[in-house]
């Protein structure tokens, strides 16, 4: 059984490392704590492979372990030690200016993403861009379905005015 | 307006129940506001994803990569008695070393069976370890695709696009770098409908030119040739006449 979990957790790694480092940035909005954070994530996914239930989502797996680490560890730090985190409202952008539905750019979304709540950002990133259902995405954030539902609303709301 | 907004977000994005999606569609039919305000939140769909989409293909790979640890705590047998006994060793160094691109791991494993020269041996072990979940979740838009492509086709030396990797009935997720034996191998990663992986793997081993072969390995079909001073191979658990089909079509393509 350990062995089969190391194996797929292993496996699991490659292929999730830019959603990992997405989900990083998203979370963080500081590049170089994006990568700091993936390779933690990394690092404890393989100490703690054994943790992990073979034939289960690897990639959902490595995410909530990345999340934890955000929280209990990198952010509180940060907040404890009073840095903080930079105004990094343009760290969530595109290099190029590609328009797209509503005549606005890639980077226009992903600014105004960038500045949303960090509870709002996660949410839409994880039903957005993970695919995870409201119920997932409750789940794995330990929040009512009511919660996820008006976090997405709030964002789309603030998203929308972009237009 | 809040709970209000969250209900159409709800029904935009499919989670709402029956009984409550067929009241809120009853009232779009008839409300001109709340009708325009579910558009204004709809339109957001589209933007939202692809910018998500946009952010994957900045994220670094070459360094993410490098920093993974290269060897886990992964504990080998501790006697090498059973006839598997060199399988589970070799397995063992395999998996403890797979995040560090595989090279070590390609030539632990294929030394301890002294087969150096069947390259393919390696990547079944590889694609063993794939499940159906491990590429479906990922959807590259096309100029995400071009720019793995791209990039490992440059690594291998050959000129990949989404266009000339495209195969029938497979949709492509994702393109990435491994080596064997220090000679750069790019894969190219499918899926099946069913999510099911089909692996396109491309070794600049400067081997030369020969014709295509298929044959079964426990429950993957290989099919594979060499041209140009690469070794192609097309690998997945699919029939062996659809992988030396597939293999077919992607030689004429690239």
């Amino acid at each position: 059984m350990s062995e089969e979990s190391r194996r797929e957790v292993r496996a699991g790694i490659e292929p999730s490392l830019a959603r990992l480092w997405r989900y990083a940035l998203v979370l963080s909005r500081s590049r170089d704590v994006a990568d700091d954070l993936v390779q933690a994530a990394c690092l404890r996914a393989i100490e703690r492979a054994d943790q992990f239930a073979p034939g289960t989502r690897v990639d959902r797996w490595l995410l909530a372990i990345l999340r934890s680490i955000w929280l209990n560890e990198i952010r509180s730090r940060r907040v404890r030690e009073g840095a903080g985190f930079v105004d990094a409202e343009d760290v969530l952008t595109t290099d190029g200016a590609r328009e797209i539905e509503m005549n606005i750019t890639a980077s226009a979304v992903l600014r105004a993403i960038g500045q949303l709540p960090e509870a709002q950002r996660e949410t839409v990133l994880l039903v957005y861009g993970e695919g995870y259902s409201y119920a997932e995405a409750a789940s794995a954030l330990a929040i009512p379905i009511g919660t996820v539902m008006s976090r997405l609303a709030a964002a789309r709301a603030a998203l929308a005015k972009l237009k | 307006m809040a709970d209000e907004d969250a209900e159409l977000v709800a029904l935009i994005d499919n989670e709402l129940d029956e009984a409550s999606r067929s009241a809120l569609l009853a009232r779009l039919a008839t409300d001109e506001r709340l009708r325009q305000r579910y558009d204004e939140l709809r339109a957001t769909s589209a933007p939202i994803a692809f910018s998500l989409q946009e952010l994957l293909g900045q994220a670094p790979l070459e360094r993410l990569r490098g920093a993974i640890p290269a060897d886990g705590p992964v504990r080998r047998p501790p006697v090498l008695s059973a006839h598997g006994g060199l399988w589970q060793l070799a397995a063992g160094i395999a998996i403890g070393l797979l995040a560090a691109g595989a090279a070590a791991w390609v030539a632990a494993s294929v030394g301890l069976l002294k087969e150096r020269e069947d390259w393919r041996s390696a990547v079944a072990e590889y694609t063993g370890l794939y499940s159906n979940e491990t590429f479906t979740p990922l959807h590259p838009d096309a100029s995400l695709q071009a720019v793995e492509l791209s990039a490992v086709g440059d690594k291998v030396g050959a000129k990949l696009t989404p266009e000339n990797i495209a195969l029938p009935g497979l949709r492509f997720t994702t393109a990435f770098m491994l080596s064997y034996d220090r000679a750069p191998l790019a894969v190219i990663a499918y899926v099946e409908p069913s999510g099911a992986p089909v692996l396109l793997c491309i070794l600049a081993d400067h081997a030369a030119d020969a014709p295509m072969r298929s044959e079964r390995r426990d429950d993957l079909s290989l099919a594979w040739w060499s041209r140009g001073g690469r070794s192609h191979l097309v690998i997945g658990h699919i029939p062996e006449q659809r992988a030396a089909a597939l293999a077919q079509t992607i030689e004429k393509q690239i």
